[in-house]
């Protein structure tokens, strides 16, 4: 699945989403839930506010020196016995997979949640050379039985679904019959995906952090399926984005702390493993062979500019669930993996502003998912930069709305013009007005009157009032 | 004495600003902020060469022509003693213009000159002048909506709260999810409408929910969208600034 | 045997160009960071408080708590092998069977019909075929969290990974003095050992609670991949 997934055309997304009750149900009734758990975890702490200082500070640092630990990573993993491979596009990430793929002869490979492979594609490359491709995580494997479904959210990817959608996916592809509880259909995966793990030939894992001290890497969930990945198969891989990294094991202990409380409001989740080379000599389980993946695609362009911050993003998702645009919309009308506010900060960055031109203006600026994000991205000042990139960088902005805040400029610039356009206001709408609202307004004004009326200018400006007051002894 | 402030000592010079909504749409917020500003002590002048604060520009990514609307709000109200304004957006965005300039730069000393004495209406009387009770009185249940720039981004999370407790009256009922945005977002309304329009009903249906026959706000372009909404749906609900509330003594 | 590493060079020499040009291999000191407020959580608890806090704690993550003396841990592990209905469990190749005295306990399974085997680091597939068919998985705890409610198990050798991953339901053995506030003292304890040119395990689970997801509308299912119930049982040190 590339990056860009559904239909091309934005407004078509929007409307779509928009349009599906049941998805902004199951969104609304999850956001909800999510954002009271993170509150609360939040809460709990104390001093969330220290928390999110110090991991601001990890990762500014980190991505400030990546180039150091990416390097002492490498030098750790290569002295256990690991393999790594940089790869500066996806395509070059999947030919050295599917290169390991073959020298090994497998045949099936049972996957944990990641999304980066998501972003270059991976199991599409696979499966093109006839291996199956297991998706393991609960939500992802509802997505893959579903005919390869899309995720619409990073760390929940099945949120857009209710449990009747899902009881009929299953029921239709693989014969369930039991009810839509939850409880039933995840006791079904379980059956099902057990045998899997067991007769899996490799294990593809993502990476939550690589820590370079050690060459090791942490996976974060609370199903227990990153595990069976990394326990059972012969041979692992394991990609990450480049910027997954940290220093030590003690920021590790930071990063991981304000993940798992943003993202779903636990203290840990369930597993946290963290693994370091391939299984020593005198240990059954765990992978003979280590393969690690270090993925750029597009992140290096990211670097040096305004919008490193972006990468600081630990993926807790916690501004996809506060974020009131996503919850009406819904993840998929991004068109991109990455949706809400970190992805429509990341999607134009990785990919372009021709495929991603409208997502940094689908957002009111309301600052929900900059004040919640738990290593302070300035999400919305983020979006800003994007819509000032494409106005005076890329100058894409359309000519209407360059005339006009040319207009704007001189206006505001000079009291005179101003004074002069605002005493107009009331006799250029007048034509418009209705007892004391506009209700259909001429030029783009027609947007708003579409669905709001727009209170009718005031024969007197404030303005006027306080002069003339002035005038006749002002104030009492 | 009133809060800070004592009677007959030396008045607060306080240099009024409306924003554009304000100046063009809701006068009447204006001379209710002027006319209690003025009851509480305050010396209130109106600098007329004030424009717009240039946060359409601003958010739109327009930032050359932001700089000129920023230039000229620092020289109006560069001998100014505090800036008050009537919408936690605009002064928020006064705030703002500390960003746009090259740090070190004497323009950046400027704006930071204006940051530092410019303030919320209701902030001002609160943290300022000190006083939580204007002495005001008003007949009605209402509903506070908290605009996203003035919590989130401005920081004035409390001053209208306390002010509306305090009016005589007035029952206050809380909003179910308040800190959800109205929808407004600048250009955003226009740009996005059918986004906008799935915001601003969720936040009048939370609105409804309270049954308050008011609904109040500090900052008129939040006003502004979710009144509009609320008169092409007919629905029995008054939109109304804080100041006029506050200025309003039940008499009229 | 050292692996391969490929392409660093290209790949790290774009990374440099564009963050001021650093040499990779030139070492970078971490700064002091302006805030720690992960050393305040539990702080100065005593080791009974502590204890408090993960007893606590296991009512949020899903967990039967127990509580018991070195001597009556036999008894406790049977009463809750007994309410778990468990008929066969897996357990790691940990000395501290012995220094508990499990012995008797492990007899006392015997006599009551239940299958039971040592993890065997030597016979994989022997080890990991019983312990996907068993009721309960059994180990002792390295480290635990009194915070998360979380074991921490060095995982290698006689500790093997799938000890608390296949089976049904898992049951750490946690004696109290292996209790830590948070997270942080076991990450800065893996540190000082990577920091000394020692080696850490090549797999350390932090595990807290039996596995569930939420991945279904937001509703919390106990019981995914791994254990569907779990118990811990806090012991007096030997
Ligand atoms: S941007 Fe911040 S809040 Fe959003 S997913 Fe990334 S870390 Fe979480």
């Amino acid at each position: 699945m590339p990056m860009h997934i559904g239909e091309k055309d934005f407004k078509k997304r929007v409307t779509k989403g928009i349009q599906d009750d049941f998805m902004r149900g199951a969104v609304r009734s999850a956001q909800e839930r999510l954002q009271n758990r993170r509150a609360a975890a939040a809460e709990e702490l104390g001093d969330w506010e220290e928390w999110r200082t110090l991991g601001q500070q990890i990762r500014s640092h980190t991505v400030e020196h990546l180039d150091y630990y990416l390097h002492q990573l490498s030098e750790k993993v290569a002295e256990l016995g690991g393999h790594v491979f940089f790869a500066e596009t996806g395509e070059e990430a999947n030919e050295y997979i599917k290169q390991v793929v073959q020298e090994k002869n497998a045949k099936k490979i049972a996957k944990s949640k990641s999304m980066v492979t998501e972003e270059i594609s991976m199991n599409e490359a696979l499966e093109g050379i006839g291996c199956e491709v297991i998706e393991t995580d609960l939500g992802e494997y509802i997505l893959q039985i579903d005919d390869h479904d899309p995720p619409s959210h990073i760390v929940a990817p099945a949120l857009h679904k209710n449990k009747e959608q899902i009881r009929d996916v299953f029921k239709e592809r693989l014969d369930y019959l039991k009810t839509e509880k939850p409880e039933e259909l995840a006791l079904f995966a379980r059956e099902k995906l057990r045998e899997e793990f067991l007769t899996a030939d490799i294990g593809i894992t993502g990476c939550n952090f690589a820590v370079a001290e050690s060459g090791s890497f942490a996976l974060v969930t609370n199903e227990g399926n990153a595990r069976m990945v990394t326990a059972l198969p012969k041979t692992q891989i394991t990609v990450m984005g480049m910027e997954r990294i940290v220093p030590g094991w003690e920021e590790l202990d930071i990063v991981v702390s304000l993940l798992t409380r943003a993202a779903v409001g636990q203290k840990l989740t369930s597993y946290i493993t963290a693994l370091t080379g391939p299984k020593q000599i005198d240990e059954a389980d765990g992978p003979e062979e280590f393969h690690l993946v270090i993925v750029d695609n597009g992140r290096s362009k990211i670097l040096g500019t305004e919008f490193q911050e972006a990468l600081h993003c630990i993926r807790c998702a916690a501004c996809i669930n506060v974020c009131p645009v996503y919850r009406h919309v819904g993840g998929h009308a991004y068109g991109s993996i990455y949706p809400g506010p970190i992805g429509a900060v990341l999607s134009p960055l990785l990919s372009d502003y021709d495929e991603y031109k409208e997502l940094p203006y689908a957002s009111s600026l309301c600052g929900a998912c900059t004040e919640v994000c738990p290593v302070k991205i300035p999400l919305h000042e983020q979006l800003i930069m994007h819509r000032r990139k494409i106005v005076e960088d890329e100058k894409k902005s359309t000519l209407a709305e360059r005339i006009a805040m040319r207009g704007f400029e001189q206006i505001v610039h000079s009291a005179n013009l101003y004074r002069t356009a605002t005493r107009m206001a009331p006799f250029l709408t007048t034509p418009f007005a209705k007892n004391n609202v506009i209700t259909k307004g001429p030029g783009p004004i027609r947007n708003w009157t579409d669905t709001r009326d727009l209170p009718r200018p005031t024969k007197e400006r404030f303005r006027d009032w306080f002069k003339n007051r002035e005038k006749q002894g002002g104030a009492v | 004495m009133i809060g800070n402030i004592q009677k007959g000592a030396l008045k607060v010079k306080v240099s009024f600003f409306i924003t554009c909504l304000g100046d063009i749409f809701y006068a009447n917020a204006g001379k209710a902020a002027v006319e209690l500003l003025e009851r509480l002590g305050c010396e209130v002048e109106f600098p007329d060469a004030q424009t717009c604060c240039g946060q359409p520009a601003y958010n739109s990514g327009y930032h050359k022509e932001t700089l000129e609307a920023a230039k000229h709000m620092i020289e109006v109200f560069e001998q100014s003693e505090y800036v008050v304004g009537i919408s936690g957006s605009c002064v928020y965005m006064l705030h703002e213009y500390v960003h746009l300039f090259k740090d070190g730069s004497n323009w950046q000393k400027r704006a930071i000159a204006l940051k530092e004495k410019t303030y919320e209406f209701s902030q001002f009387i609160v943290e300022i002048l000190g006083i939580e009770d204007v002495g005001a009185s008003y007949q009605a249940v209402a509903t506070y909506h908290t605009s996203c720039h003035m919590t989130r981004l401005l920081g004035v999370k409390e001053a209208p709260f306390k002010l509306l407790e305090n009016v005589k009256g007035l029952k206050m009922v809380d909003l179910p999810y308040r800190h959800d945005c109205c929808g407004f977002g600048g250009t955003f309304s226009v740009k996005m409408a059918n986004i906008s329009e799935q915001m601003v009903d969720e936040k009048i249906s939370h609105i409804e929910e309270t049954e308050a026959n008011l609904l109040l706000g500090a900052d008129g372009s939040c006003l502004m969208n979710i009144g509009g909404r609320i008169t092409r749906q007919g629905k029995p609900v008054e939109v109304k600034h804080i100041a006029e509330i506050l200025n309003s003594r039940g008499d009229e | 045997m050292k692996g391969k590493i490929i392409n660093r060079e290209r790949f790290l020499t774009n990374v440099s160009s564009k963050i001021g040009g650093l040499t990779p291999e030139k070492s970078i000191e971490k700064p002091e960071w302006t805030v720690n407020p992960q050393h305040n959580v539990l702080k100065d608890f005593t080791q009974d408080q502590l204890v408090d806090v993960l007893k606590e704690q296991c009512q949020h993550i899903h967990t039967d708590f127990f509580q018991t003396t070195s001597d009556r841990l036999k008894d406790t592990l049977n009463d809750v092998l007994a309410q778990y209905a468990t008929k066969s469990f897996i357990y790691s190749a940990d000395e501290r069977f012995q220094t508990y005295h499990l012995d008797d306990f492990f007899q006392s399974s015997v006599n009551e019909k239940r299958a039971i085997m040592e993890w065997d680091p030597e016979d994989r597939e022997t080890s990991v075929s019983f312990a996907e068919k068993a009721d309960a998985g059994i180990t002792f705890s390295d480290m635990t969290l009194a915070e998360s409610g979380t074991i921490v198990l060095f995982n290698g050798k006689g500790q093997g990974r799938s000890v608390s991953l296949l089976p049904r339901d898992y049951i750490a053995i946690v004696p109290k003095s292996t209790i830590v506030p948070r997270m942080t003292q076991a990450t800065q304890y893996i540190h000082e050992l990577v920091k000394t040119g020692k080696n850490i395990a090549s797999c350390v689970n932090f595990i807290t609670g039996p596995s569930n997801s939420a991945d279904i509308e937001m509703n919390l299912v106990v019981g995914v991949h791994g254990p569907i119930q779990a118990a811990y049982i806090i012991v007096e040190d030997k």
